[in-house]
Order: structure tokens, then C-alpha cells, then sequence
């Protein structure tokens, strides 16, 4: 076991997290340079794009370190966003160390903090790296003197590399060997193998990543899955090099993968806890923690003919992403689509950004809503995330909604700004700590619902970028949501009801009012966009009849590009949506839904 | 009680030269300076020639149109010679066709007018444009306000049957007073027909540069309809009455019989660079609409090599012209009639659209009304006047199967 060395790296956004685990794969020849695809752990083009990873992947890299012996280097990645945190930590909890990358010329921020209490939570041994010294902005000086003061590392310890160069690499193996412990545990103790990571292979079905804690697995054994208590028979272990390696067995202190027959990833939940079927561990793997959607939103396609094309992309995409959960939904002004439960509006956005690139559908999604939990006055409890099925206001007794306790990060000039958007989103007990020179934590109780409408963006906004946000689901509090609704000529647009606290109802609706008087085209007939609660009307904007659109000169040669003009619009009016005898283009639709707040600025 | 119009077909005559490229004009336009001015009478002679043979209408033409550019930069021989070759390959209406010149008004002379008078010309229609010498130096004319109201004179003291004037309105800063005080020049010096446009920016115009460099603009759509709805009331007021979106006349003998074909699908004939032309449906083909190369000189170049200068063509089947009608009628103060749309192009217009129709007669923006022998037409009022392509564009012309 003192030849295994499991360990993570942890970064802010940007500062080469992926570029460092691509040099340390090529270093230990775990790929062809021929072959090299720059960062080939973010292998989703979405995450290269964003330069955050979203899912986690794993490999274990073979390396003669210069005592002359040969090192296993289980290199585990770590998602980066706080949707995923049960992920992180499970990632987190399968290391004894981690990289703590710095970059050399942004120095030390707010996410590498956090990072770095994170790792400190789970008793990893912290190695600093700071990365880009080839930079001509590199001030290394400085970093180290962060090191020291803000986050309690010592400096000298630290290693310096050019990811981008392979600068320093060596010496980073040889800290990574010297430095982190080998992990601990007992192969013959019975099996407790972590489920860390999924994921989902077109041939082989699951592939399970998992860390071993006790015991040995072999191919032919049966193992129980502790927390979803299911049963399957081992096919294959291995590691997870660039391709999957197989290997006889594996035991305690090393990261591999499983395959055991598993055709899709539904019904498997990270952080679950493999054992031997017949020699059961005592107890799991602690830090279980169920992932449960908290964010719900009504997927439709942009084209009504799309709908099938949906229904197949959302079942391939449940393949390999067993938190995404939906049902069938419909609408009256967007036709048929799906209700979907999410982890968080990054899971959300992700899904939907992966549906549109990878499946080539244009989308409408319907405002984000939480669940709510009603009593209604019979007594009787109902969950309901979608405002189309809001029960009336006259039947329920008391309405519940979800609270978080959001952590947010930041440098201590932004505090006031921090601490009004919290007390903004009806944020209570809101409390602060400083937690190095400069920098603040703001810990506040918040309504879930309040954060999915531009939460983050905002945060990011007032903090010029440097504001971290986290947040884990506390309770169900008491609250006074109403339903607002949106009328366009009178009749009721159903994709656009949502639930609202009563407080921001009117500006809720007044924005959506506003928005949609922007996005409709004047028509022929006066528009009335009203937003109302029940019969109440509490908001309204109206959209003037055109006064002049007629072209001036119309003689032999303007009549055919007319007549092809006007067959045009009538073929772009086919794919509007008529409310109330109006022609609502599909772009009203995705204005007005969408969460970010470009009006405001 | 309007006469029955005519149904014989219209000649339209494309003459592209200028004396200078005006920076919104967007028609086919060559400096006048351009050798091909001295070719171009023998040229259009050529071309028709070519077209006469594949001509199949057999009724006269009665009206002759010479547009341009500016047909007044051809000298008075060539204009001659154009007309005399197209009178001895097609069929000219007896005793003669009613001919148009467009002219511009630095080119309007005793002497000229007279010369025109000579070759028939009927009405005279003058590129004036504006009376304000700051709006046409902004609009790139040659002339002065001084210059258009003598032409105007001078035409109308030449005997010519109508003589007609454009103006351009909604230029930038431009007030209602200001443009009321243009309509009042026009009407005090009574020429018998207007046409009022507003100025439209094209792309590929030296404004339409401009604009995309945003040193330029349209009107806001407020703006323009008060200066549009201004020159309705205005004219109508005097006694010049709109009988379409851009055209007004001092009674109906005065409004253009030329291109009233256009808007009711009358065949015409087009020769010269971009000049479209018609052909009614027969037994054997549907209608058909083709048009010349846009460019003078790939005009030219087809003609030399012996070609007639087609660049394209269409077929109209009863959907396209049902659309066409729809949209050409909505622009005329007499609407459409009903009654000869079905007939025509087997479109119930009343039955496809029956709550439209009732919700535009409440706005205001149509009145359904029969005629005295019953007839009954869809007519816009002048609010529908003014938003007549998206009245169009509201319309179902389902076509029974």
C-alpha cells in the first residue's frame, strides 16, 4: 500500500486545474503525445468550454519516482461547482492529499480558501502548487507570501510549475511521492469500497469508480450496494488508466473501476458503499447523503415536431446522469414537453445546454421553481414544484418552502453589498466571520426559491467575480406564496404562471409584463399583457397597434419580392403561439424565462 | 362611379441615366456620362425586337411608359427612336398609346416640352422631390426649389394632359410644418397628380451605408404615420385625393393608368436594364413574371451577344397572384374587390377570415362595402392604409384544394 498515492487537485476557475492533470498524465506516460488531446480529463465539450468540470473522472498513473521505485498515482477529479458539492466531497473523501493550485499571478482567491477548508474538513495533506511562473505577470514572491499569511500553508513547501511549459513537473511527481501519505486499510478486513464517481459506457453499461477502504475484490464476487441495498455480480476490476485496464483484483487503498452488469447508471447514487454480498462490512462508508432534485423546470422544444426527438435525448442523457429525473408535462401555449427535477440550476443549465449541443434541439424551459410543501385546510399534505398544479388559495391552510444555508466568500470591501442582496432575498440570521486579512464569510438562511431567480449572477456582479456561494438544503419554513399569472388579451399563458413570495409578486409579474411587451411584435390590434393573482390584476403593460408599415413604392419590380416577404411572415407566423388571438413569437417566450436580469444591469 | 379599367396591356420602358447617382435611389441607374448612352437607343430597338416574337397579348398596348433613371437624359432623337422601334414591332393602341416621361426639372425646358409634346408624351412627371433647397442638397439633387417650381410651370404651360410631381417626406429633422408647407407649395402651383413618398433607405444606397453606420435613420414609425396620416388629410383636403398608399390625383382621369396595371395584374411588357414584365394566364401556361438584367451593362452584353437579356422568371399560379392581389389592393384607396378575387383566383376572402375581418372593421382599419351594382370590396381606411403590409401578412388565403 505504500506504493499508492490517491490525490486530487483543487482550484480556483481558471487557474490550470486541467492543463496541471494533463501534464502529469502525459509525465507518467499514461498517453501518446500523438495522441493528446489537451485536457483530456474535462472530456465533455461542454466542460472544456466552460473550463469547469462537471463530471469527475479518474486515473491512475504509473510512476518511477527517483528512489527507483514504481508509484501507483491515483489522480481523482473533482467537479466544480457547488450543484455537485455531494460529488466533490465524496471525490475529496477518497484522497489523502490534494494539489492546491495557486495561480502565480492572480495569487490567492476566494474559491482557493474554500478549496482549501475543504480539503481540510476531509484531513488531506495540502500541497501548494502555484502554476503559470512562465507568466511575465508571475509574482511568486508575492503568492508565496499569501500562502503564508492567508491560507496557513507553508510556503517553502510549496511546488512551482508551468503546467502550460511542463516547467516543474518532475518536482511535483516527486513532492506528490514524498510529501502525501499512502492511504491506510486492511485487505483482509471485509469489503468497504466507496462509490465515488459513475459513469455510463455505451457497451459495458455502468462503470463504477470506486476507492477501496477494506478488503479485496475480485471478478466473480457478489457485492451489495449498502445504501440502495441491491445485489450484483462482479464482471471485471480494473483501473482506469486512459482506457480501462482490467486487473485480477483490487483492495484496500486503491481506485479502480467495477463493472457488474449494471445496463444504465439509474438507481446507483454516489457515495453509496460497495461490501461483499456474503461477508457484509458492519457499517457503510460514512457521509451518505441521498442526491434529491431541488430545482424543477418544464422542458418544451422549440418546434412542436420536436417533441420525440426530446423524449430520445432525455433518455440517453438519463444514461449517464442518474440525478436528472423528468415526467411528462404540456402546456397549452408550448405544446408537450417535460417536467424535470434537477440538483441545482448549474445541473440545470448544464442539462439543457447538453440537450441543445449534443442532440441539436432548440428549447424553451419554463421559470424554475422549488417544491413546495401545502397543507391544505382538509389536512391533507401535497408536493408541488410545477404552479400549474398549485392547489387554490382558498384550499390551502399553510404553504411550506425550502431554506439553504448559503455560505458566501468575499473579499471584506463587498460586504455591505453582500450582506443587502441577502437581506434582498429574505434572508435571515445572516451572520459574518473574517477569515483572513481581507476576506469574509457571510453564512445566511435563505429561501431556496429566492437564489434560483439570478441569485448568482447578481452575487458575481457585486463582487466583480470574486464572491463564492455554496449552500446546502436546511428545512421547510413556513411561507406566503402566492401564484401569479400572465394574460395576454385576457386568456391565461400557462407556461408563464409561477409561484412567487407575495412580496415580490408585483415586480415579478410587472417584469414579465415588461419583458414580453418587449419580445411581441406589434400587431395589428391593441395588446393587453396583464399579470394577475386569481382575479386580482396586479400588473399590466399594453403594446400599441402598428400606426405605419406600409413600403412606399410598389410598382413592377417590388411586387415578387413583396409577395416572397409576405409569404414569409406567413410562414414565420406558424410557428408562433396564439394566446388570445395574439402571435406570441417562440424568442417571447425564452426573453421572458430567462432567470438572468439584463434589464436591471 | 370609376370606369372600367383598361385591360390592354402597358409598355414600360426602363432608361437608366443620370446626370448623378441620387444617395437613396436603389433603381437600376448608370452616370449619364456613360458611353453606353449612345448605344443604348439602337440597344433598346434590339431588345425589342427580340421580345415582340415571344409577345403574345393580342390587344394594343395603350400606355407606354418611359422610367428610368432619368428618361430626360436622353436626348429627344434617341427617346424617338426607342418609341418609333417599339411601334413597329408591337401593337400600339390607335390613335396612340398614353405616354409617360419621367423628367427631372433642370431638364425641363419650353423647347424640350415641347419636343416631348411632339413625340406624344401625355403626362410629364417630374422628379422635384422637395421645394426646400436644404432638403435637396441632403437628398443629392442637382436642382434648387427655385428650378422646380418653374419646371413645374413650364410643364404645365407646355399643354401636357397631366403633369405630375414626387416629393420625399420623413427626411431627417424634418417637421409636420415643414412638410405641410412642402404639400402647400405643391398644391398652390396645381400640378395634376403627386406622388408622395416617404424616403425609404435601401442598403446598397449611399444612405443605406450610412445608416449602417448609424449616421442615418428612418423615421420613428410615430413620426412617420402622423407625416403620412398629414399628407392623406392634406391632400384630400385640397382636392388631391389618394387613390393608393403613395399616390394622388386631382380627379380619377388623373391618376396613372399606367400603374394601376401593375396593382391589378394587368400584362406589361418591360424592356431595358431591370424592367419587369407580366403575361396573363392563356389556355396554355400559367401567368408569368420575368425581368431583365439588372446592370446596364450585362443588359448590353446580352443584347450584343444576340440574346434577349432575361436574368430570371416566374411562374404566378393562383396562390401567388390570390397573394399579390391581397397585398396590391390593400395598398389602393378602392380596395379589393371581392366578388372578381374569387372569381379570379377561387379565394373566399370574407369566409377564410371572418373574425379578422370584424375585429380590423372595429379597429378601423378596413370597411367592407358594395359598390352600386352590389359588388362588395374590402377597403382600407386611411389607418389601414398606412399598415397595409401587415394587413396583408394578417390575412389566411387558404385556396380550396
Amino acid at each position: 500500500m505504500d506504493h499508492i498515492r490517491n490525490f486530487c487537485i483543487i482550484a480556483h476557475i481558471d487557474h490550470g486545474k486541467s492543463t496541471l492533470a494533463d501534464r502529469l498524465i502525459q509525465r507518467c506516460g499514461g498517453v501518446e503525445d500523438r495522441d493528446f488531446r489537451d485536457q483530456i480529463l474535462d472530456s465533455m465539450d461542454l466542460e472544456r468550454e466552460r473550463g469547469i468540470t462537471i463530471k469527475a473522472n479518474t486515473v491512475t498513473l504509473p510512476y518511477t519516482a527517483r528512489d527507483g521505485k514504481t508509484y501507483e498515482l491515483n489522480l481523482i477529479d473533482t467537479p466544480g461547482h457547488v450543484d455537485f458539492s455531494h460529488e466533490v466531497r465524496r471525490s475529496l473523501m477518497s484522497c489523502e492529499g490534494a494539489l492546491l493550485v495557486v495561480d502565480a499571478s492572480q495569487g490567492v482567491e476566494a474559491q482557493t480558501v474554500a478549496n482549501l477548508y475543504l480539503a481540510m474538513e476531509f484531513g488531506l495533506t495540502v500541497v501548494p502548487v502555484i502554476n503559470k511562473i512562465d507568466l511575465p505577470s508571475a509574482d511568486i514572491d508575492r503568492v508565496m507570501e499569501e500562502i503564508d499569511r492567508d491560507l496557513g500553508l507553508d510556503p517553502f513547501e510549496s511546488v512551482q510549475v508551468s503546467a502550460k511549459l511542463g516547467t516543474g513537473i518532475d518536482d511535483l511527481l516527486e513532492a506528490i511521492v514524498t510529501k502525501l501519505p499512502p492511504p491506510k486499510g486492511d485487505p483482509q478486513a471485509p469489503l468497504r469500497a466507496l462509490l465515488f464517481d459513475a459513469q455510463y459506457d455505451v457497451y459495458r453499461g455502468a462503470v463504477l469508480l470506486v476507492r477501496f477502504f477494506d478488503g479485496t475484490l475480485k471478478a466473480g464476487t457478489r457485492v451489495r450496494l449498502m445504501h440502495s441495498d441491491a445485489e450484483h455480480k462482479v464482471e471485471e476490476v480494473g483501473n482506469q488508466r486512459l482506457k480501462r485496464v482490467p486487473v485480477p483484483e483490487l483492495s484496500a487503498g486503491e481506485v479502480g473501476y467495477v463493472l457488474a452488469g449494471m445496463k444504465s447508471l439509474a438507481g446507483l447514487a454516489i457515495g453509496d458503499t460497495l461490501t461483499e454480498a456474503d461477508r457484509p462490512a458492519a457499517e457503510p462508508v460514512p457521509g451518505y447523503r441521498e442526491a434529491k432534485p431541488v430545482v424543477f423546470s418544464s422542458i418544451y422544444p422549440m418546434a412542436t415536431d420536436d417533441y420525440e426527438d426530446l423524449t430520445k435525448a432525455l433518455e440517453k442523457l438519463k444514461l449517464n446522469d442518474a440525478s436528472l429525473i423528468y415526467e411528462k408535462d404540456s402546456s397549452a401555449a408550448l405544446g408537450f414537453g417535460f417536467r424535470c427535477g434537477f440538483l441545482g440550476l448549474l445541473h440545470l443549465d448544464v442539462v439543457q445546454e447538453r440537450l441543445e449541443r449534443e442532440y441539436d434541439l432548440s428549447l424553451i424551459l419554463s421559470a424554475p421553481s422549488v417544491r413546495y410543501r401545502v397543507v391544505l385546510t382538509n389536512d391533507k399534505e401535497v408536493w408541488v414544484d410545477n404552479p400549474t398544479f398549485y392547489p387554490d388559495p382558498m384550499s390551502i391552510k399553510e404553504a411550506y418552502e425550502p431554506y439553504i444555508k448559503a455560505t458566501i466568500m468575499t473579499p471584506e470591501r463587498y460586504l455591505g453589498s453582500v450582506m443587502e442582496l441577502c437581506r434582498e432575498r429574505r434572508g435571515v440570521e445572516t451572520t459574518y466571520n473574517y477569515l483572513a486579512a481581507g476576506r469574509m464569510d457571510v453564512v445566511s438562511q435563505l429561501p431556496l426559491a429566492e437564489v434560483l431567480f439570478d441569485f448568482y449572477d447578481r452575487l458575481k456582479s457585486i463582487t466583480q467575480g470574486y464572491g463564492s456561494f455554496d449552500y446546502e438544503l436546511l428545512d421547510y419554513r413556513l411561507g406566503d406564496m402566492v401564484k401569479v399569472d400572465i394574460l395576454v388579451n385576457g386568456e391565461k399563458v400557462d407556461a408563464l404562471s409561477q409561484l412567487v413570495h407575495r412580496e415580490f409578486s408585483r415586480p415579478r409579474a410587472l417584469r414579465y409584463c415588461e419583458r414580453l411587451a418587449k419580445t411581441i411584435p406589434r400587431q395589428q390590434f391593441k395588446i393587453a399583457i396583464q399579470g394577475a393573482i386569481g382575479g386580482q390584476i396586479i400588473a399590466r403593460t399594453t403594446i400599441n397597434p402598428f400606426r405605419k408599415d406600409v413600403t412606399a413604392k410598389c410598382y413592377g419590380g417590388d411586387i415578387s419580392r413583396k409577395r416572397k416577404l409576405l409569404e414569409k411572415q406567413k410562414e414565420g407566423k406558424k410557428k408562433m403561439k396564439m394566446v388570445g388571438a395574439v402571435e406570441i413569437p417562440q424568442e417571447a417566450f425564452v426573453a421572458v424565462l430567462r432567470t438572468e436580469d439584463e434589464d436591471e444591469g | 362611379m370609376r370606369d372600367a379599367p383598361s385591360s390592354a396591356p402597358g409598355l414600360y420602358l426602363h432608361i437608366p441615366f443620370c446626370s448623378s447617382i441620387c444617395p437613396y435611389c436603389d433603381f437600376s441607374v448608370i452616370h449619364a456620362a456613360s458611353p453606353a448612352r449612345t448605344r443604348f437607343a439602337s440597344r433598346m430597338a434590339a431588345e425589342v425586337s427580340l421580345a415582340a416574337p415571344a409577345w403574345r397579348d393580342p390587344r394594343p398596348f395603350d400606355t407606354v411608359y418611359l422610367g428610368g433613371g432619368t428618361p430626360s437624359q436622353l436626348p429627344p432623337e434617341d427617346l424617338a427612336r426607342v418609341l418609333d422601334a417599339c411601334r413597329t414591332h408591337l401593337d400600339f393602341a390607335r390613335p396612340s398609346p398614353w405616354i409617360f416621361l419621367e423628367a427631372n426639372p433642370e431638364d425641363v425646358t419650353p423647347e424640350a416640352c415641347a419636343s416631348w409634346r411632339g413625340l406624344g408624351v401625355r403626362t410629364l412627371s417630374l422628379g422635384v422631390q422637395s421645394f426646400s433647397d436644404e432638403a435637396l442638397r441632403f437628398l443629392g439633387r442637382r436642382h434648387t426649389g427655385r428650378h422646380a417650381r418653374a419646371a413645374i410651370d413650364t410643364a404645365l404651360a407646355a399643354g401636357f394632359e397631366t403633369v405630375s410631381i414626387d416629393l420625399i417626406f420623413g427626411l431627417r429633422g424634418q417637421t409636420a410644418e415643414d412638410w405641410q408647407l412642402e404639400l402647400a407649395t405643391a398644391v398652390a402651383l396645381a400640378p395634376q397628380h403627386l406622388s408622395c413618398y416617404q424616403l425609404t433607405i435601401h442598403a446598397g444606397t449611399r444612405f443605406g451605408v450610412q445608416a449602417r453606420h448609424g449616421q442615418l435613420s428612418e423615421l420613428p414609425e410615430d413620426d412617420q404615420a402622423t407625416l403620412f396620416e398629414l399628407t392623406h388629410r392634406f391632400l384630400a383636403d385640397a382636392g388631391w385625393p389618394a387613390y393608393e398608399v403613395s399616390n394622388f390625383a386631382r380627379g380619377p382621369a388623373h391618376q396613372s393608368r399606367h400603374n394601376r396595371k401593375y396593382w391589378d395584374h394587368t400584362p406589361y411588357l418591360g424592356l431595358g436594364p431591370s424592367a419587369h414584365s407580366l403575361s396573363a394566364a392563356d389556355a396554355s401556361s400559367p401567368a408569368r413574371r420575368w425581368w431583365n438584367e439588372r446592370g446596364t451593362p450585362r443588359w448590353e452584353g446580352r443584347l450584343a451577344a444576340g440574346e434577349r437579356p432575361i436574368e430570371g422568371q416566374e411562374l404566378l399560379g393562383p396562390k401567388e397572384l390570390a397573394a399579390e392581389a391581397l397585398l396590391l389592393g390593400l395598398r389602393t384607396t378602392a380596395g379589393i374587390d371581392l366578388e372578381d378575387l374569387r372569381a379570379r383566383y377561387g379565394v373566399d376572402l370574407l369566409a377564410a377570415n371572418d373574425t379578422l375581418v370584424a375585429r380590423l372593421t372595429d379597429e378601423g382599419r378596413v370597411v367592407v362595402r358594395a359598390d352600386a351594382e352590389g359588388a362588395r370590396w374590402l377597403v382600407p381606411t386611411l389607418s389601414g392604409l398606412a399598415v397595409a403590409d401587415g394587413l396583408a401578412a394578417a390575412f389566411d388565403l387558404s385556396l380550396p384544394n
